[in-house]
């Protein structure tokens, strides 16, 4: 497995975590606090522009432009190794990062650029940073520290039962550097393991995609959410949870869940939880304060009741 | 050797440190006309006074059988010990002057080559003859210091090893005994047989039909037990191999069975007392059996044995036998073998399945592979032969295969290559199933059906029998309900499918397996990009490996079926064959090692693309059968301990001194080393009468590896104003070839000699007028420069 790193953590933020589950975040640095980690987030930080790029708004150019000035601030601080909250940061940086370090018109056109806005300190030059050590997934902390997190854990789930939806940004673009076998991830499993939860091994449309696709959630609705709905059908009565580890998937079934209850005119008994949501309620973390589940869709609460947390929010 | 060859040795005891102590050499030079092809350009009468020999004569036709008699007798009656062909190339008839000249040794015999070098490529008569002069004074130079050699024979042991006893093993071990090779047939399982064995009925298709396997393949069984020259080892593994001149020394090791296998009668009743149950290999764990056991029925060697692992030595079986052929304190034994040659027949292993999780192989029990159909389709299987769900004993509606599981995969846990196979192998199921059990469907999801040849009718015939093709790679295999549900796009109709079925085979890809790759490791043997074991060159060096007499074949090699296993074991066994019979004839150039000054370096070792060198016992070692006295290693050893036979270093001297003497005053010559494929190119330009400056001379070395800094020195010192040297790049040198390159290159940069005074070119045989193109810019080039 490749090396995961400890310190030095440029929590990379995520628009779509910030605006939709900013519980994401939180439970994040709640575990990172717990187990010692040691990170920064940059308020100075732009956008990844993943969205945009996926929905054909934003060229390669601006994405590397903008990646480029995101990668001196990690310089700048010293916190070179990016973790991303979302797996289309992720993915992005990655191209971005290849793509500067082999592309040598790419990299001039970028610092180009930056000399013209009087920003020649942040140019990039070949070899700053690499794909494989300096980007990484949250997942991929919390997974390289999962028996630290299995002893912190204070929440009893042996009867909570937890499927896994791995994201395609995570596991498909960069195959070859996701940390468990590409084709039959595990990360989220093992880690749901490690929380002391029941974990379903497979499931019917386990390795098919949430359905957003991006633009495809508007430009194709019902070719999307035909592919959201196989996958909730599937899971009907077979878990709790789904295990997140990307807000656009998260938001994509938890948003479209109680659509999808209102034309089968019954209730799926499913939440979703992201891992770190999940993680940090299990180590304690306060469900509103912390874990942020008042801004699901599909409500938390039920859970909670069977896992016997309670919020000390008045 | 012949008498004469060995007189001539004795006569001649030579070695560099001792030239010049002896009576000066009595050198004969015949000239050839070459019936006016040499005579029309050169001026022979001008040739011959010019040359200074001990005799010069000119000949019409010199090839002649005619001529035969005059060198013999001017050799007899001169009592000449050397002789200079001036005539045409040694590649055409270098063999035939040393016939005619077999007084002497053939290494005695040199041949310049004054038509395709000279009176072909040149048309100004006066510098051609000039040029022919210096050509031959130069070849007498050259022979002057040539010495005699032998021939190199290596009579291989008549023996072979045969690893792996399936049926490309069989069939090699087989045609082997049958030539009189004692051949020994080792094999890791209980019993020989392989797959073969396993699958029930192979496909025909010149019958359109499915034959019985093991019908077909117990006679051959048969004939193997009882043949006097095979000596089958079961259980048994490689230890070690070590390799010499002649043979290999393979050290074995024969696992325990805890049963003497020549006091075993193969009753059976130790099985019935034995209680522990075992999954099944032979039934694909689809069945159990005891932990002592017999494989199958038919099982070669007919006995039981212990399988180790699981057994919980109860001792009960022991006590039940009555031949006391049981015995727990059998000990694995050690076996030294020597064999001269060896096959390596070792077979594949099965795809792993489950790196397929969204096939569900393992998740549902009615998803099994090709190999578990055919147990099932088995008349000696678990189910009897019946086509029947593992799952509920049912018989299924319906069967949907999924073709490339595991092949034509270019993710990074997949095979890039096809597994050549399984479209038949698919097909032929289909077609038992539609025979046998016509109620249930079959649907084959494929990429491509690959059914080249005249499996091409077999596909008609199968598809005639009612199956559905489907153009599409699944993508997950689900449950519904009772029903198996399995996820394509039918890419030709562009539309996504459900199909709901009972039963789901996957054709699981050809892998190259674990034991073959130790094997390869114990000879030295290279492996392809696929880790299967390479063939040293796939058209004219099939079942050839990298190692000289190591060969291979069947699915060892890459994969294919069991015609074309057949084939190349009988390939196989014919080239083990050819080397027992004849031995081998190796001619120099070859390089030998002078073991006194040899430190163990090893640097021979690890340069040497043609794995000539080796380390024996104790000392670094030739095989001279696969060195190709390149001088690769020579120019390497920090102990100078290696030696070039048969192109010594005064030779090349004086053939360089000599094609650069005689220089007039702003007169340009240009040295050409020219390997053999550079040479043969050489040739071709002449017989194309293609033309260049006489400024070129030729020097035929057996590759640029053989060339030294000093050599380089030499020619520059006595005059050459360019060296240009042309080589085939050939594949397993290249790394030599970079590294001699840049020595070169270098040597003449420290000289301060510019640097495009030396050339290199890479010559390919067919491209000769690149070549000559090559001769003449360098000439150009040199001649505006001065």
């Amino acid at each position: 497995m490749k090396k995961i790193p400890y310190e030095n953590i440029l929590l990379f933020k995520s628009c779509l975590v910030n605006v939709e589950y900013p519980g994401v975040e939180s439970s994040t640095r709640y575990i990172f606090d717990k187990l010692g980690v040691e990170y920064r987030v940059d308020p100075d930080q732009s956008c990844c522009t993943g969205l945009g790029y996926y929905y054909d708004l934003f060229d390669q150019l601006s994405t590397t432009a903008l990646a480029v000035r995101n990668f001196y601030l990690a310089r700048r601080s010293g916190h070179e190794n990016i973790t991303t909250l979302c797996s289309t940061c992720y993915a992005i940086m990655k191209k971005t990062i290849k793509l500067l370090n082999s592309n040598e018109n790419a990299r001039q056109e970028v610092n180009d650029i930056l000399k013209k806005a009087g920003l020649s300190h942040m140019q990039y030059q070949a070899g700053d940073l690499s794909s494989e050590n300096n980007i990484f997934h949250v997942v991929e902390v919390f997974y390289s520290l999962k028996e630290q997190i299995a002893k912190k854990i204070k929440v009893d789930l042996s009867g909570i039962r937890i499927a896994s939806h791995h994201a395609c940004h995570y596991c498909k673009v960069y195959p070859e550097d996701s940390i468990t076998p590409f084709r039959n991830p595990m990360v989220l499993d093992e880690l749901a393991s490690s929380c002391g939860a029941q974990v379903v091994d497979w499931y019917d449309f386990k390795k098919a995609t949430c359905g957003a696709g991006f633009s495809q959630r508007f430009a194709n609705r019902d070719l999307s959410l035909s592919a959201t709905s196989d996958k909730l059908l599937a899971l009907e009565g077979e878990t709790d949870i789904l295990l997140h580890m990307c807000p656009n998937c998260q938001m994509q079934l938890d948003r479209y869940q109680p659509v999808l209850e209102k034309e089968l005119g019954r209730k799926l008994n499913l939440v979703h939880l992201n891992i770190a949501q999940l993680s940090a309620l299990a180590m304690g973390a306060d469900p509103y304060k912390i874990a942020g589940i008042q801004t699901h869709s599909v409500p938390v609460e039920g859970l909670l009741d069977k896992i016997k947390v309670h919020t000390n929010l008045e | 050797m012949s008498t004469t060859q060995s007189k001539l040795e004795k006569n001649h005891p030579l070695s560099k440190d001792q030239e010049d102590t002896r009576n000066p050499e009595k050198v004969g030079v015949f000239l050839c006309r070459c019936g006016g092809n040499i005579s029309h350009t050169v001026d022979m009468a001008k040739l011959k006074d010019s040359i200074q020999a001990e005799f010069v004569g000119e000949f019409e036709n010199l090839c002649s059988l005619d001529c035969r008699r005059h060198i013999r007798e001017e050799i007899i009656e001169r009592d000449l010990d050397r002789v200079v062909i001036a005539a045409c190339s040694p590649i055409t008839h270098l063999k035939t002057f040393q016939n005619y000249a077999d007084l002497l040794n053939p290494y005695m015999v040199e041949m310049v080559n004054i038509r395709e070098q000279c009176s072909w490529v040149h048309s100004d008569s006066e510098k051609a003859t000039k040029k022919a002069i210096e050509l031959t004074q130069a070849g007498v130079e050259k022979v002057k210091k040539a010495l005699a050699l032998d021939k190199i024979i290596r009579q291989t042991e008549k023996s072979a090893a045969v690893f792996g006893g399936g049926i490309s093993g069989i069939t090699a071990a087989l045609s082997l005994a049958n030539q009189g090779v004692k051949t020994c047939i080792i094999e890791k399982n209980p019993t020989i047989g392989g797959n073969m064995v396993k699958i029930g009925k192979v496909f025909s298709p010149e019958k359109l039909a499915e034959e019985c396997s093991l019908c077909i393949l117990n006679p051959i069984i048969n004939e193997v037990i009882n043949h006097k020259n095979i000596r089958i080892l079961t259980k048994t593994n490689l230890l070690r191999a070590g390799r010499r001149s002649t043979h290999f020394k393979i050290i074995l090791e024969k696992e325990t069975g805890f049963v003497h296998e020549d006091l075993c009668i193969a009753c059976g009743r130790c099985v019935e007392v034995c209680p522990v149950d075992v999954p099944d290999e032979w039934n694909q764990k689809m069945t159990t059996r005891k932990a002592i056991y017999k494989p199958f029925s038919q099982a070669v060697p007919d006995v039981y044995t212990i399988d180790l692992e699981n057994c919980i030595r109860c001792g009960k079986c022991e006590k039940v036998c009555t031949m006391g052929a049981i015995n727990f304190n059998l000990k694995s034994e050690v076996i030294p073998l020597k064999a001269g040659n060896v096959i390596i027949a070792t077979g594949h292993e099965s795809f792993d399945l489950n790196k397929r999780p969204e096939y569900g192989y393992h998740r549902f029990v009615d998803v099994i592979s090709q190999m578990d159909l055919a147990r099932i389709l088995g008349v000696n299987g678990p189910t009897q032969g019946e086509l029947l769900k593992i799952s509920d004993g049912k018989r299924p509606d319906r069967v949907v295969m999924v073709q490339c599981t595991g092949s034509r995969d270019e993710k990074d846990d997949g095979k890039r290559y096809c597994s050549k196979v399984c479209c038949m192998v698919a097909l032929k199921h289909a077609s038992i199933i539609r025979e046998r059990f016509p109620e249930t469907e079959v649907v084959i999801c494929y990429t491509d059906m690959r059914t080249v040849g005249m499996y091409e009718n077999y596909l008609r015939y199968v598809q005639d029998k009612g199956i559905k093709l489907i153009r599409g790679r699944p993508g997950e295999v689900s449950k519904k309900d009772d029903k198996l549900l399995v996820r394509v796009e039918d890419t030709l109709e562009r539309k996504p499918l459900e199909i709901e079925t009972d039963m789901v085979v996957l054709s699981e890809a050809i892998e190259p397996s674990p034991s073959t790759m130790r094997i390869a490791q114990k000879f030295n043997v290279g492996l392809s990009q696929d880790l299967f074991i390479k063939e040293k060159h796939s058209k004219i060096k099939p079942v050839n490996t990298d190692m000289e007499r190591v060969f291979v074949c069947g699915t060892a090699q890459g994969p294919k079926d069991i015609t074309d296993s057949v084939s190349q074991a009988n390939a196989a066994a014919a080239k083990v064959s050819e080397q027992i019979k004849n031995g081998t004839e190796a001619e120099p150039p070859v390089a030998v090692i002078k073991t006194s000054r040899c430190n163990l370096c090893g640097k021979c070792m690890d340069i040497c693309g043609f794995k000539a060198v080796y380390r024996d016992e104790e000392n670094m070692a030739v095989d001279p059968m696969a060195c190709r006295g390149c001088g690769a290693c020579a120019g390497l050893c920090p102990q100078e301990a290696i030696e070039i036979k048969g192109i010594n270093d005064l030779e090349l001297y004086a053939q360089i001194k000599g094609l650069l003497s005689d220089k007039k005053e702003k007169e340009i010559r240009i040295l050409a080393f020219l390997d053999n494929v550079g040479y043969t190119a050489a040739d071709t330009i002449g017989n194309n009468r293609l033309c260049y400056p006489e400024a070129i001379r030729i020097i035929k070395i057996p590759s640029i590896n053989r060339i030294m800094p000093h050599h380089l020195m030499y020619a520059f010192e006595h005059g050459a104003d360019g060296v240009l040297m042309a080589e085939y790049p050939d594949e397993c040198m290249l790394e030599a070839h970079k590294a001699k390159i840049k020595e070169l290159n270098e040597s003449v940069k420290n000289q301060g000699i510019p640097s495009d005074r030396l050339r290199f070119y890479k010559a390919y045989a067919p491209h000769y007028r690149g070549l000559a193109q090559q001769f003449t810019r360098f000439f150009e080039d040199i001649a505006a420069s001065n």
